[in-house]
């Protein structure tokens, strides 16, 4: 094929409507022929033009925050990935080549240096979220009419203690200690006993590895004034009467 | 140093000189402004999901493949070279061809056949679109409603449903010298309708 013939495909090209065969034949010619290449160009910005015969349409709102978060995600594990690239740099250029042990221990540094940081992350992550425990605790605790209440161990956990924190608002902070390690499918539930009525079901959670347990929770109005809290073992993600046995209580 | 606007800056609303400002847009974009790229999504986003509607015809797929054309952009805006197209041809190309990726693994041509079906005149004489495109786009529009029908059928046919010309003449029952033809005077129409837009660039 001559170059004119080649050249008349390229409008058809541009649209990506050439059949297999000729988009082939088409693609070796453009490899060696930089002017169908410029030509080609142009025939796409024309192709754009047909974006116009589209009516434009409002896309649901979701779309953009999904971009806008996911951009963030993003940019955010780049910046590590530069820290990291950082740290790296930092330690390299002091293992000064000639002999490859050097080269090793450099790499060995990086990597404990590296595992260092992220011992301190998890370290600082881990005081950072009980500092923040403890400012919410003192933050429901300063609040006038708040109140203080400690739950314990029924024979079930005799050396499992709670205390739970609320404000007048309802808002509350649990602390607990010392609950045996909840079984597979099960998890702990918070409970609200006024006088004789059913008891109100709070939420459900599971102590971590060191049998601690945090959980916020709103305490129902009704059972602002007088209370007891008790914490059952239950199904995962909570019931709405207790089924299973006490394991703490404000006591009966 | 790029103010979001919010959602009300359309493309109407903005005048067709706007690629300066895009063009300034997709560099912070390239230097990770996230704003940026907010403030090129409020102008895009209609034109842009109208081609990708069109395309795939069906409101969750092609709001993905949208979603896909902004990250895209956000990784790839120091690829734009402004000497080659303006931000508009480049953002609709890269939709369009991310439109047509999806059709394909999507695989189903009858959507495709629902789709060309729908595929009619009467969107083009919606009252508030035109408004919208046309002044926007002025002479590059009026060209596209110009062309004869048997101009532009084809045109769209490969453009939105990403048919070659043998499947174009099967499908309009016409000798493949015939859409060959028909297809490169299409073109060339709107080719030359582009001198009037300062949108598309280039030549």
């Amino acid at each position: 094929m001559a170059h004119e013939d080649y050249k008349a495909m390229l409008p058809a090209r541009a649209l990506s409507a050439l059949d297999a065969g000729e988009a082939q034949a088409l693609n070796q010619h453009l490899a060696e022929c930089a002017e169908c290449r410029e030509e080609l160009a142009s025939w796409e910005r024309t192709a754009s033009a047909l974006a116009l015969d589209a009516k434009p349409m409002e896309p649901s709102p979701e779309v953009r925050q999904r971009i806008m978060s996911a951009v963030r995600e993003e940019k955010d594990t780049r910046d590590e990935k530069h820290a990291r690239a950082d740290n790296d740099a930092r330690v390299l250029p002091f293992a000064p080549v000639r002999r490859n042990v050097w080269r090793s221990l450099g790499a060995i540094a990086a990597v404990v240096l590296f595992l260092a940081l992220l011992v301190g992350l998890v370290v600082l992550w881990q005081q950072n979220r009980t500092l923040r425990q403890q400012n919410e605790l003192a933050n429901i605790l300063s609040e006038p009419g708040s109140r203080l209440t400690e739950l314990k161990g029924t024979a079930q956990a005799s050396t499992a203690t709670a205390k739970l924190a609320y404000a007048r608002d309802g808002r509350a902070l649990l602390l607990a200690t010392n609950l045996p390690p909840a079984p597979a499918g099960k998890e702990y539930q918070l409970w609200f006993i006024v006088g004789s009525n059913p008891p109100l079901p709070g939420k459900s959670f599971a102590p971590d590895s060191a049998g601690r347990s945090t959980l916020r929770d709103k305490v129902p109005r009704q059972a602002l004034d007088s209370a007891v809290f008790a914490i059952t073992l239950e199904p995962a993600g909570g019931v709405d009467a207790p089924t299973g046995q006490i394991y703490l209580s404000s006591g009966f | 140093m790029y103010p979001y606007f919010g959602y009300t800056d359309t493309p109407a609303l903005r005048p067709e000189l706007s690629h300066k400002n895009d063009v300034e847009l997709l560099k912070a974009i390239a230097a990770k402004d996230e704003a940026a790229l907010g403030q090129l999504y409020d102008s895009y986003r209609l034109i842009l999901f109208g081609v990708l509607m069109r395309i795939l015809n069906n409101r969750e797929e092609a709001e993905d493949v949208l979603q896909e054309v902004f990250l895209q952009v956000w990784r790839r805006a120091g690829d734009f070279d402004e000497n080659r197209g303006r931000p508009f041809t480049w953002l609709v190309t890269l939709a369009r061809s991310r439109g047509i990726d999806r059709l394909r693994t999507l695989a189903s041509r009858e959507r495709v056949a629902v789709a060309s079906a729908a595929e009619s005149r009467e969107e083009v004489s919606d009252a508030a679109s035109d408004a919208i495109r046309s002044e926007r786009f002025g002479a590059v529009n009026s060209a596209l409603a110009d062309l004869p029908d048997e101009q532009r059928r084809p045109l769209v046919l490969a453009y939105f449903d990403g048919l070659t010309q043998s499947e174009i003449a099967v499908k309009l029952g016409l000798p493949l010298g015939t859409v060959k033809t028909r297809m490169r005077t299409g073109m060339i129409k709107l080719r030359d309708a582009f001198g009037k837009s300062s949108l598309f660039g280039g030549s």
